[in-house]
């Protein structure tokens, strides 16, 4: 409502104005034997222009607005520059039954989970489950249809400076092509009261210092990404989102953003980082949490989701019948497998290989198999994909 | 109470006029560092000079200049390239301010970094407007003195005393920023360039040539609402009958800046990005 008087107020002086400039024009008046040019030329300019300036300028109009206290002095003890300091205050993301419709689509369903600090903690979904969808309403660009999303029990647009509070890296694509990279982050540390000092910095601490003055449009995927941590690290925030971070970066860039983000947890700050690929997420992430279609189907910490994997011994062996008597007997669960092998469970390579041949029996194959957690993954996802690619054909199969 | 909190948590809070002005160098950083910004307008500064000598030329040869030089408006006659190459390529730029931000998807960065969305268009209005004033006032005078000088090689040009010169030139200074914050608005409201692009060419150029086509007494009628009308209004030494006087038309020059600004702010807030 604020915002709508803001605007609305000038627009109405204006109006006003123009209505007495009017009146007096009709009226043929001389006022202050002012030529009439003289009265529009100042109309003209400084009403508008004025109520811009106010607009702008302006007190606040709730009365909120408080003096700025001189910076605080941060002590310098020059270390590893990532992080440079801890945060000052630890915020937890709470998503709380939060349901997003587009007309007829529900991209997200429900869906409650808190982000802790401290921790890197993974956003996991297949494509179009909701990821993207959940982080935008968590930065206020798109408002909830239902329930809330809040960063330190705030809602986003409450926050003064934003980027104080929380790094964000939706889509490194989105980028202004014509600008050069070192004016992109400019503008964008301006716009929050950080100064041109930094932005060197984080041009530095993303290698991208050689590139500064080179336009955007002409950078690889790899170094858009690059750019966009280094946008997400501007204020060093105490929360980081990132969505889809390693997309088109190469191996070494894929380390040095683990290494970055495991740093930066270790520090006590809040990280959430979305992907749809286990691999990755399992390699950085300690805490997991995984959306399929909009709902929640897992928050767990990623060691006990490891854990809860299958895991199994395989066994292939010419007298597999009498093996896979013995093995029951002691209370193992054998499974014959299509080319004649065991698979047994409950029980592990060692204790198999054993049992065999305590009673002579041959084994020429024995193997202890984990399913991968990508595979693991899949299982909990797959029921939930929206475009599950089809079963492939016959004639195509691999086999 | 996010304030309390913030002094709670011992972080300096900026006032909300430190805040905006903020936003505000942030925008002008952003208009300046556009290679294409500065050519596009390079460009159009040359075109309209160029083209402003050609016209003031042609008067100066018409026949029979010399001994009526009513029968030619010279004041409005300064401004007729600039309505064309200039307006045109600044009202587009305007446009570009918005709808650029919205196809790379870059705005949504820009508002994560200002939740406040009205604060956005406000410095983006007040950086674009304030530009095109400058260039619009510069340019205003230079076509006018540069036409006036060739004039003056025939019958005699006129100058800034003569009655309602020089508010014909500062009234066409301001009309490049009315267009620019037209273009603003355009661009906000609809997000995509080439649509944005038709709404605001419609409104600085096309209502006033669709009200030229309509019957006698309605195309001055409807017409002398148009932003062409208005400006025009305001520069010539010899109004048609029926167009508004310069102060009314000077109200239909802001009217519609604002109208589309207004629209834009009730917009932007309501939408998601």
């Amino acid at each position: 409502m604020n915002r709508a008087l803001v605007v609305l107020l000038p627009l109405l002086a204006v109006a006003l104005a123009f209505v007495a400039g009017c009146l007096i024009d009709l009226s043929h008046a001389r006022v202050r034997n002012l030529p009439k040019w003289a009265w529009a030329v100042i109309i003209c300019i400084s009403i508008p222009w004025g109520g811009l300036a106010y607009l702008i300028f302006g007190r606040d109009w709730t009365g909120r607005g408080a003096p700025v206290p001189p910076p605080a002095t941060v002590p310098g003890a020059p270390g590893p520059r990532v992080p440079r300091r801890a945060p000052a205050d630890p915020m937890v993301i709470e998503v709380d039954r939060l349901t997003k419709r587009f007309g007829p689509v529900t991209a997200v369903d429900g869906l409650s989970f808190a982000v802790r600090p401290g921790t890197v903690t993974g956003f996991l979904g297949p494509n179009g489950a909701g990821k993207t969808t959940t982080l935008r309403v968590i930065l206020g660009l798109d408002a909830p249809t239902v329930g809330t999303a809040l960063v330190g029990g705030r809602r986003y647009q409450e926050f003064v400076r934003p980027l104080h509070e929380v790094g964000s890296l939706l889509d490194a694509t989105a980028l202004p092509a014509g600008r050069a990279a070192w004016f992109h982050l400019l503008a964008l540390a301006q716009s929050n009261g950080i100064g041109k000092r930094r932005v060197m910095e984080v041009l530095e601490l993303t290698g991208l210092e050689t590139v500064a003055d080179r336009r955007t449009g002409e950078f690889s995927l790899g170094m858009k990404q690059r750019l966009g941590i280094a946008a997400a690290l501007l204020a060093e925030p105490p929360v980081l989102l990132l969505d889809e971070p390693v997309n088109g970066l190469d191996p070494e860039g894929i380390r040095w953003i683990r290494q970055l983000l495991r740093a930066m947890a270790a520090d006590g700050r809040t990280i959430l980082v979305s992907s749809h690929l286990m691999s990755e997420m399992a390699q950085t992430a300690d805490h997991l949490i995984i959306v399929g279609r909009g709902r929640l189907l897992a928050d767990t910490s990623t060691a006990d989701f490891v854990s809860g994997t299958g895991q199994d011994v395989r066994v292939l062996s010419p007298r597999a019948g009498e093996l896979a008597s013995l093995l029951m007997a002691t209370g193992a669960a054998v499974t014959p497998e299509d080319d004649g092998g065991l698979a047994v469970t409950g029980m592990d390579a060692a204790a198999v290989g054993d049992l065999a041949a305590s009673h002579g029996i041959a084994v020429h194959e024995l193997m202890a198999r984990h399913a991968s957690l990508e595979e693991a993954y899949l299982a909990l996802t797959g029921a939930s994909t929206d475009n599950r690619a089809g079963s492939v054909p016959a004639g195509m199969a691999v086999r | 109470m996010t304030v309390a909190q913030l002094q709670a948590a011992g972080r300096p809070v900026p006032s909300r006029a430190v805040r905006a002005r903020d936003v505000l160098a942030s925008e002008w950083t952003k208009l300046r560092s556009l290679r294409s910004n500065r050519l596009t307008l390079a460009i159009a500064v040359v075109v309209t000079l160029v083209l402003t000598a050609v016209v003031a030329e042609t008067f100066a040869s018409a026949p029979g200049a010399g001994n009526h030089p009513a029968s030619i408006d010279r004041l409005a006659g300064s401004f007729l390239a600039y309505a064309e190459y200039t307006v045109l390529p600044v009202t587009v730029l305007s446009v570009l301010v918005f709808t650029s931000e919205y196809a790379s998807g870059l705005i949504r960065t820009t508002f994560s970094a200002v939740p406040r969305r009205g604060t956005v268009l406000a410095a983006k209005a007040a950086v674009t407007g304030a530009a095109a004033l400058v260039v619009g006032e510069v340019l205003a005078f230079a076509c006018f003195f540069l036409t006036q000088a060739i004039l003056s090689g025939g019958h005699g040009g006129l100058s800034l005393a003569h009655p309602g010169a020089l508010r014909a030139v500062l009234a066409a200074g301001f009309t490049l920023a009315a267009c620019a914050l037209v273009g603003v608005g355009a661009g906000a409201v609809i997000r995509h360039t080439a649509g944005a692009i038709a709404a605001a060419v419609t409104v600085v150029y096309l209502l006033a040539v669709l009200c030229l086509a309509l019957p006698a007494p309605w195309n001055i009628r409807l017409g002398r609402f148009t932003l062409p009308y208005a400006a025009y209004a305001e520069v010539t030494g010899h109004p048609p009958a029926g167009l508004l006087s310069p102060w009314l038309s000077l109200l239909v020059l802001i009217g519609w800046p604002a109208a589309a600004l207004l629209a834009a702010a009730a917009v932007l807030t309501r939408r998601d990005v």
